[in-house]
C-alpha cells in the first residue's frame, strides 16, 4: 500500500476542493481483490474439534468492580480508575506527608518529585513545581505536611487552569479534530455529538485508515448525526469542503471534522492538515472555530512534542485528554499546560457516549494526588 | 550533559564521585525518555555499581566511559533471548495480539501477516474485536489489500467463540499461520481483562504478543504487568517507532516482565515491520546519539593512532619483542594465521608450499613472554648465553630454538628498517 504522504499542492485546485479528491488516489496501489474473505463455520463443529481437556479455562472470579464509594459522576469513575495504580504513590505521599519535618527535608521533596514523575509530569515541569512549592513553603513558613499537600494541589491546579469552554456560538460552528494515530479522535467525535448542544453533522476526513469512514458512520447511526463522506483515499480537504457546504445549507449547529491520525514528525502529513484548515476557512471565514487535539492519557513525554507540533501546524485551541479511565494518570497534561500553553478543555474517561466532560483542573489534580 | 562528560581522558579508574555525577545525568535522560522511575532507580544503581572502579579506556573521558557502560547495559537488558519467530511443528502456528486501545493491534496484525508471508508462510487473520465500531471492517480491508483471508463472524458471537472457529477455519483451509486480533482494552477494566484470558484459553496460541505504542509513559509497567497476568504474553510488538518518542517504555516493560520485544513497527506502509534490534533502541532511549557517535569515533581513533604509532616504530627499526608480542596477540584475535595470510594479495604466491603452523605461534609467544621486559625491549641482551638458557627453560624449549628466534627477529628488524627507508627487501624467513 502506498503511503499517505501524497499532498495535493496548488491552492488553485483545492479552491474548488472537489477536483482534488481524485489526485490523492494516484500513487496508491490498487487493492488486491480477494473473494474468499469470510468463512462461516457451524459452531457445533468447531467445539467438537477443539474441545480438549484443560483447553477451556475456568471462569475466573471477577474481582469486585472497582467503585469509589459515594463518589458519583465522572470524577468518581476517574478516581476509581486511578485508584489501583495510585495506591502505591499515594501511600508514599501519605508517608512523606506524615513524616514531613521541615522545608529542608530533602527526602520529602524527593518523594514529591517521584510522584510527579511517576504520573508523567516530566522532569522540567516537576522541577518547576517543586521549586515553586519549596520557595513558597519557606516564605510562608509552612510546617505541616497537610498544608504542604494543599499547596501542591493548588500549584498544580493553577498550572492547569485555563478556559475550558468550547466556542460554539457560530452557525455552523466548525470543530476540527486532530491528533496522532490511536489517540481516540473518532470516538471522541461520537461523544462530542452528545456533549454539545444543538444539531451536529460529521465529516469523515480520515480517508486513509482502513474502515475509519465506517467507524464514523457507526457513530452517526448511534447518535443520529448525518455523516458526510467520500470514498477511502479521497482528499480529506475535499471532504471538509463538502461538509462545510452541506452544514451551511442544512443549517446545522456544529460540524465535527474528523481527520486521519498522523505522527507529528511527518511534515507532509502535517502540511495536509494545514490545507484542510485552509479549505474550511475559505468556505466559512473564521472557521474552524475550534481545533481540538486528542492526547492519550497514557502518553509519556512525547505528548509535549505532539502538542507543540500540532499547535504549530494546525493552531490547536484545546486539548482533549482521552482514555483517562485507565491506569494512566495523565500527568502529561500538566507538562503541556506548562510548556505549550494550550488549555486542556475536555477529558474522556470511558467507552460510553456520555463519558466526555469539561476539564476541571482542581478535580483532576485532586485525583492525581489522591484523597489524603 | 556535556559538562558532566567533560574531564580528563583516560584517567585510570572511574571514581565513585565521577560515576555519581554522570549517572545523575543519565537518570534524567532516562526519565525524560519515559523509562519508569522505579526501573530507572534500579538500573542506575546497577550501572553505578558496575562503573565504579572500572578502567577507563585511553580514548575516552570518564564521563564517556560511563555512558558507554550505560549503553551496553541497556542493549544487554533489551537483548533478552532469541527474537526470531518460531513456528509450530504442527501447523497452524497461532499468534494472538493484545494491548490497550489505539496502540495499533489491527495494523500490526496486517503487518505481521505480510511479514510471515515473506517467510513463506500462508497467513490467516481472525477478527475478534467485537467492540470498537468498524474494527472488523478495518481488518477485512487490510486483509483485502494484502490478499490475506480474514475470518469474521460479526459482533454477535463472543470473541472466544470467534477465535476458536477462526483457527479451525484456518486449519481446515490449509493456512499455517493464524493471527488473532483482539479488542483494545484498559487494564482497570477487569471484565475485559477476564475476557482476554478466556480468548487466550480458547485460542491456545503458541505466542501472545503485547502491542505497545512507543509513546507510552510511566504506566507502561502497570499495563505490562496486568497483561502478563491475564494474557501471559511472551513478547512484544513496539509500534509507531517512526515518531520521535524516545521509547523508554520499552525498557520499563522488558525489565519488569522479562519478556523481549520481538518486532518493531514503524510507518503507515504494511511492509514497515521487522524484527526488533535492541542496540538501536538503546541509543534512542538514552537520547545521546551525538555522545555515542563520539565515543565510537574516539575508540576507532585510538585504535588507528596506536596502529600508526606501532607501524612508525617498526619502520624506524625500533621494533622490539614487546611490539612483536602485541602484534602476535592481535593476529591471534583475527583467526587462524594461515587463512589470514592467504587473504593478503601477493603474499599468497610466496607462501605457497610453506606450511604455517598456528601452534608454532604459541611456542613463539611462550618464548617472548619468558623474556624479561628489558630483554623484550632490547633484544641485544639475548646474545648472553645464560639469558638464552633461562628463556628456553621458561618456555619449555631448547636453547637452539630461542637462538633461532632471536636471529630471525634481528633479520625482521633489519627488513623493517629497509621498508621504512623505501627499499623492498627480500622476504626473510619468518620465525614461524
Amino acid at each position: 500500500m502506498a503511503t499517505q504522504t501524497e499532498v495535493v499542492e496548488g491552492t488553485a485546485r483545492s479552491e474548488d476542493g472537489v477536483s482534488a479528491a481524485e489526485e490523492v488516489l494516484v500513487g496508491r496501489s490498487e487493492p488486491v481483490t480477494y473473494e474468499d474473505v469470510v468463512e462461516e463455520v457451524a459452531p457445533g463443529e468447531v467445539e467438537e474439534a477443539l474441545q480438549e481437556p484443560g483447553a477451556v479455562e475456568e471462569a475466573h472470579d471477577i474481582e469486585e468492580a472497582v467503585e469509589a464509594p459515594g463518589a458519583g459522576g465522572w470524577f468518581g469513575r476517574l478516581r476509581s480508575g486511578l485508584r489501583r495504580s495510585r495506591e502505591s504513590v499515594v501511600g508514599q505521599l501519605n508517608a512523606a506527608v506524615a513524616e514531613f519535618r521541615d522545608v529542608e527535608d530533602e527526602e520529602f521533596w524527593e518523594t514529591v518529585e517521584e510522584i510527579l514523575i511517576a504520573s508523567d509530569v516530566g522532569v522540567t515541569t516537576t522541577s518547576k513545581l517543586v521549586r515553586e512549592l519549596e520557595q513558597e513553603a519557606l516564605e510562608r513558613n509552612i510546617t505541616s505536611g497537610k498544608e504542604l499537600r494543599a499547596l501542591l494541589v493548588e500549584h498544580a491546579a493553577r498550572m492547569l487552569e485555563g478556559p475550558v469552554e468550547l466556542d460554539v456560538s457560530h452557525r455552523p460552528t466548525v470543530i476540527l479534530m486532530v491528533g496522532v494515530n490511536g489517540t481516540g479522535k473518532t470516538t471522541t467525535i461520537g461523544k462530542l455529538v452528545n456533549f454539545l448542544p444543538g444539531s451536529a453533522m460529521l465529516a469523515a476526513g480520515d480517508t486513509f485508515r482502513a474502515a475509519a469512514i465506517e467507524q464514523l458512520q457507526r457513530w452517526g447511526e448511534r447518535t443520529g448525526a448525518p455523516v458526510v463522506s467520500r470514498e477511502r483515499g479521497a482528499d480529506a480537504a475535499a471532504v471538509a469542503h463538502d461538509a462545510v457546504e452541506m452544514a451551511k445549507r442544512d443549517g446545522v449547529d456544529v460540524l465535527l471534522v474528523d481527520t486521519a491520525g498522523r505522527l507529528h514528525t511527518k511534515v507532509n502529513l502535517m502540511a495536509e492538515l494545514d490545507k484542510v484548515r485552509r479549505v474550511i476557512g475559505r468556505r466559512l471565514p473564521g472557521a474552524p472555530h475550534e481545533v481540538l487535539l486528542t492526547i492519550d492519557a497514557t502518553t509519556g513525554q512525547n505528548g509535549l512534542r505532539q502538542a507543540k507540533m500540532f499547535n504549530e501546524f494546525a493552531g490547536v485551541t484545546g486539548v482533549i485528554l482521552t482514555k483517562l479511565d485507565g491506569t494512566a494518570k495523565g500527568g502529561i497534561a500538566l507538562a503541556i499546560a506548562n510548556e505549550i500553553e494550550v488549555p486542556i478543555k475536555l477529558v474522556s474517561v470511558g467507552e460510553k457516549a456520555e463519558d466526555l466532560h469539561p476539564f476541571d483542573a482542581r478535580e483532576f489534580t485532586e485525583a492525581l494526588f489522591g484523597d489524603l | 550533559m556535556n559538562a558532566a562528560l567533560d574531564g580528563v581522558r583516560g584517567s585510570g579508574n572511574l571514581t565513585e564521585d565521577k560515576v555519581k555525577k554522570v549517572t545523575r545525568e543519565i537518570r534524567l535522560a532516562l526519565l525524560e525518555a519515559d523509562v519508569n522511575y522505579a526501573v530507572v532507580k534500579e538500573f542506575v544503581g546497577n550501572v553505578r555499581e558496575r562503573a565504579t572502579g572500572a578502567e577507563v579506556s585511553k580514548a575516552l573521558s570518564p564521563g564517556q566511559q560511563v555512558v558507554k557502560i550505560v549503553n551496553e547495559e541497556l542493549a544487554k537488558l533489551m537483548g533478552g533471548t532469541s527474537h526470531k519467530l518460531t513456528f509450530a511443528s504442527r501447523p497452524p502456528t497461532v499468534v494472538m495480539l493484545a494491548g490497550l486501545n489505539g496502540h495499533g493491534k489491527t495494523t500490526a496484525a496486517g503487518k505481521l501477516a505480510l511479514f510471515v508471508r515473506k517467510l513463506g508462510k500462508n497467513p490467516y487473520l481472525v477478527a475478534c474485536d467485537t467492540y470498537r465500531p468498524a474494527a472488523i471492517d478495518q481488518l477485512q480491508q487490510i486483509g483485502l489489500e494484502l490478499g490475506v483471508p480474514v475470518y469474521a463472524a460479526g459482533t454477535e458471537p463472543s470473541p472466544e467463540e470467534i477465535a476458536e472457529r477462526g483457527i479451525k477455519a484456518a486449519a481446515d483451509g490449509g493456512y499455517d499461520f493464524v493471527i488473532v486480533d483482539t479488542a483494545g482494552r484498559q487494564v482497570v477494566d477487569l471484565e475485559m481483562m477476564e475476557e482476554i484470558k478466556r480468548v487466550r484459553g480458547a485460542a491456545r496460541p503458541h505466542s501472545v504478543l503485547l502491542v505497545l505504542d512507543v509513546v507510552t509513559g510511566q504506566t507502561a509497567v502497570e499495563v505490562a504487568q496486568a497483561f502478563q497476568e491475564y494474557a501471559d504474553f511472551d513478547g512484544m510488538i513496539l509500534t509507531k517507532l517512526d515518531g520521535d518518542a524516545r521509547g523508554g517504555a520499552a525498557l520499563s516493560v522488558v525489565s519488569v516482565t522479562g519478556r523481549p520485544i520481538r518486532f518493531a513497527s514503524e510507518g503507515e506502509k504494511m511492509s514497515e515491520f521487522d524484527y526488533f534490534y535492541p542496540d538501536r533502541m538503546a541509543g534512542r532511549i538514552l537520547g545521546m546519539g551525538d555522545v555515542l557517535t563520539l565515543i565510537e569515533k574516539a575508540e576507532q581513533q585510538l585504535d588507528r593512532e596506536e596502529a600508526e604509532a606501532d607501524a612508525k616504530r617498526m619502520m624506524s627499526g625500533k621494533f622490539t619483542f614487546e611490539d612483536f608480542l602485541k602484534q602476535m596477540q592481535m593476529l591471534k584475535r583475527m583467526g587462524p594465521l594461515s587463512g589470514l595470510l592467504g587473504m593478503i594479495p601477493g603474499l599468497n604466491k610466496q607462501l605457497q608450499g610453506t606450511q604455517i603452523d598456528d601452534r608454532m605461534l604459541g611456542r613463539v609467544e611462550a618464548m617472548v613472554t619468558s623474556m624479561t621486559p628489558q630483554e623484550q625491549r632490547n633484544p641485544k641482551l639475548l646474545q648472553n648465553a645464560s639469558r638464552v638458557r633461562r628463556v628456553a627453560r621458561g618456555a619449555g624449549t631448547t636453547q637452539q630454538e630461542v637462538q633461532k628466534l632471536v636471529k630471525q627477529f634481528n633479520e625482521m628488524q633489519k627488513m623493517m628498517r629497509q621498508i621504512g627507508k623505501g627499499g623492498v627487501p627480500k622476504m626473510p624467513r619468518m620465525p614461524f
